[in-house]
């Protein structure tokens, strides 16, 4: 009885609708508990050094060891904490200015459109890697946080420019208009009016951030920008990289932060796809029409794909 | 041709953009940049005279009679005229000449893999969209998008140690773009060697792109609910028709758009791909940059990337032009 009213719960529900969504909250979920739990799953610190030097994966360090000895399989479960906090970091940074930033364009118009749309073009066309290279280098050693911080100001353009089309398309909806006519503030009308209608583009634009800062993350930090002190996965990269993991065959030293960045891209991609689904009623259509054409398809065998809408 | 001239003019100030980057963010920075140099170099080259002072100051226009808007203006027009400083590292190089040992190989590699991903994805992408809600709809579209989630750096390492490193499967070279010491009999041989040599990086680069797939396939979709694609069915025109010549041209028209941002990511994704393949282009330049800190050759990097960025937004455009007859007319 308990089961069944269980069953019928809208979030059940939501998430036997939604397939992808569900994977993705999983894959999440797990990488939340394992690396915010971290210590109930393993028993050595983030910074442990054993006597047992790149040792293979055995029932004590269930990764193995680095060349200095370090557990990788703690490192990356502690490591694990600093990539989702640097990239939920940037996606928030992100997502506010790009919301700020293409809001204004999209609702003013005319030459304050002009003015940051030119921005936004000009912002995607440099090229971010090396541009981070450059602030990182001259600032010397950068904290995990702080690449945070860089990337969440460097990688606002693309969103902008989504929310910047999606405001100039509200704009002329008649519920603007009659906010207009009843006096509402400008302030008040960007923000209580038009960006409510935006939320789930922001929501998709946080996510898709989110990878992305990852991704940039591990990637400057592999080509040795980070601090080395600091455990993340992409200094555990930099550093199996530095003592020669793949030429010497330790397989297991990569093994743990490749997983643990291609599990938490997974599950974020899989997250903005039903994102993208719940606010983008086209898609959600076809999904139905999908398992409608799969059950008439039952009945009667089509000759042609093209046919069967 | 008044829209190229619009296109050239907005690349001639994202170029200048990048330019005043470049000029401004060593000002930006805690601390004086030229003591900073100083104290780097020190670190490398353990010897520093007035000469290399003098050359410091001027490679950053720091100076202290001179107001800074004077002193950027000098900065641009330098640039401007080639003369973009020299390489620390590699001392009697300039940056330029530095920079262009790597920039054929990134080009070359970005190119190729240009090429193959944009017929890849939008062949993806037209499968996909006409057989929409099937199961290879769906494999292709989340594969595609899982695909290119996976950071650059992990895809790259893992492929390197799977295919060329490993014992088993380690058929491929573990870096260079010509074996080194190779002496080919004729062009096809040499063209074989570079091929052997780019296929896994051009394999990672291709990997990470085909979320283009996704693009693709929802502006086919669009297409696809269009009345001409109705009337062209009720006139009898064959599916295979319908679908490239009707549907396909018009859907290809955004896809170009926003080929800009997918250059981008290519460009970063690439860099690292080099690194990780120990592949002889810019990112390996950088790589080397960074290890000796040379300020310069990196702020180069920065700008000689943004000039890469810009020319393949360029062609992008130009294909914009063959595919749209509506810009060509604009133009008369």
């Amino acid at each position: 009885m308990t089961l069944k009213k269980l069953d019928n719960h809208p979030l059940f529900k939501f998430l036997r609708d939604n397939p992808k969504a569900t994977v993705g909250f999983i894959l999440i979920f797990t990488i939340m508990l394992l690396t915010l739990g971290a210590p109930m799953f393993t028993r050595f610190e983030a910074g442990f050094r054993s006597d047992q030097y790149r040792v293979a994966p055995n029932s004590v360090f269930i990764l193995g060891t680095t060349q200095l000895g370090r557990d990788v399989w703690a490192q990356t479960l502690y490591g694990g904490r600093t990539s989702l906090l640097v990239g939920i970091l940037a996606g928030v940074i992100a997502v506010t200015l790009s919301t700020v930033i293409g809001i204004t364009a999209g609702y003013f118009g005319g030459i304050v459109d002009g003015i940051i749309t030119m921005v936004i073009n000009i912002a995607m066309v440099i090229p971010q890697i090396p541009l981070l290279l450059i602030i990182a280098a001259l600032m010397g050693g950068v904290s995990p946080m702080l690449i945070g911080v860089l990337i969440g100001f460097t990688s606002w353009a693309w969103g902008a420019r989504v929310l910047r089309s999606q405001t100039m398309s509200i704009r002329n909806r008649e519920f603007i208009y009659s906010a207009e006519t009843l006096g509402e503030t400008k302030l008040r009308r960007l923000f209580a009016e038009v960006m409510p209608n935006m939320l789930s583009m922001m929501s998709s634009a946080f996510v898709g951030t989110i990878i992305y800062a990852i991704m940039a993350q591990a990637t400057l930090e592999y080509i040795g920008f980070g601090d080395p002190l600091s455990v993340t996965w992409g200094t555990m990269l930099y550093n199996a990289q530095n003592t020669a993991a793949l030429q010497t065959g330790a397989w297991w030293e990569l093994l743990g932060p490749c997983l643990g960045l291609i599990v938490l891209g997974s599950g974020l991609t899989l997250i903005n796809f039903s994102i993208d689904e719940l606010s983008n009623p086209k898609l959600k259509a076809q999904r139905i029409m999908a398992g409608y054409y799969k059950a008439k398809k039952a009945e009667i065998t089509y000759t042609k794909a093209g046919e069967t809408e | 041709m008044n829209y190229i001239f619009k296109r050239l003019g907005f690349y001639l100030i994202a170029f200048v953009a990048a330019v005043t980057i470049n000029f401004f963010i060593p000002r930006l920075m805690p601390g004086d940049p030229v003591q900073m140099y100083m104290a780097k170099l020190y670190q490398t080259s353990g010897k520093i005279d007035a000469e290399t002072i003098a050359a410091v100051e001027k490679l950053f226009g720091f100076s202290k009679t001179k107001p800074i808007i004077e002193s950027y203006f000098e900065y641009v027009g330098s640039i401007f005229q080639g003369n973009w400083g020299f390489s620390f590292s590699q001392y009697p190089l300039t940056v330029i000449q530095a920079l262009t040992r790597g920039l054929s190989w990134t080009v070359f590699l970005m190119g190729t893999s240009l090429i193959i991903s944009f017929l890849i994805n939008n062949l993806l992408g037209i499968v996909a969209a006409w057989r929409r809600g099937s199961k290879l709809d769906s494999f292709l579209t989340v594969g595609g998008q899982l695909m290119a989630n996976i950071p650059a750096v992990v895809l790259a390492l893992l492929i390197s140690y799977t295919f060329a490193r490993s014992e088993k499967f380690g058929i491929f070279p573990a870096g260079y773009a010509v074996t080194p010491l190779f002496r080919p009999a004729n062009v096809l041989q040499y063209i074989g060697d570079v091929a052997y040599h780019a296929f896994l990086p051009v394999t990672c680069i291709v990997m990470l792109q085909l979320n283009g797939i996704m693009g693709m396939r929802a502006n086919m979709i669009n297409q696809l609910g269009e009345d001409f694609i109705a009337m062209g069915r009720a006139k009898g025109v064959p599916e295979y028709k319908l679908m490239i010549s009707y549907g396909a041209r018009n859907a290809l028209l955004p896809v170009a758009t926003t080929l800009a941002m997918q250059i981008g990511f290519m460009l970063g994704g690439s860099l690292i791909i080099e690194v990780v393949f120990n592949y002889p282009g810019l990112g390996k330049v950088m790589i080397g940059a960074l290890d000796s800190r040379d300020y310069p050759l990196m702020q180069g990097i920065l700008l000689m990337s943004t000039i890469l960025m810009l020319s393949a937004n360029f062609i992008a455009d130009m294909m914009l032009l063959i595919l749209d007859p509506r810009l060509r007319k604009q133009g008369r």
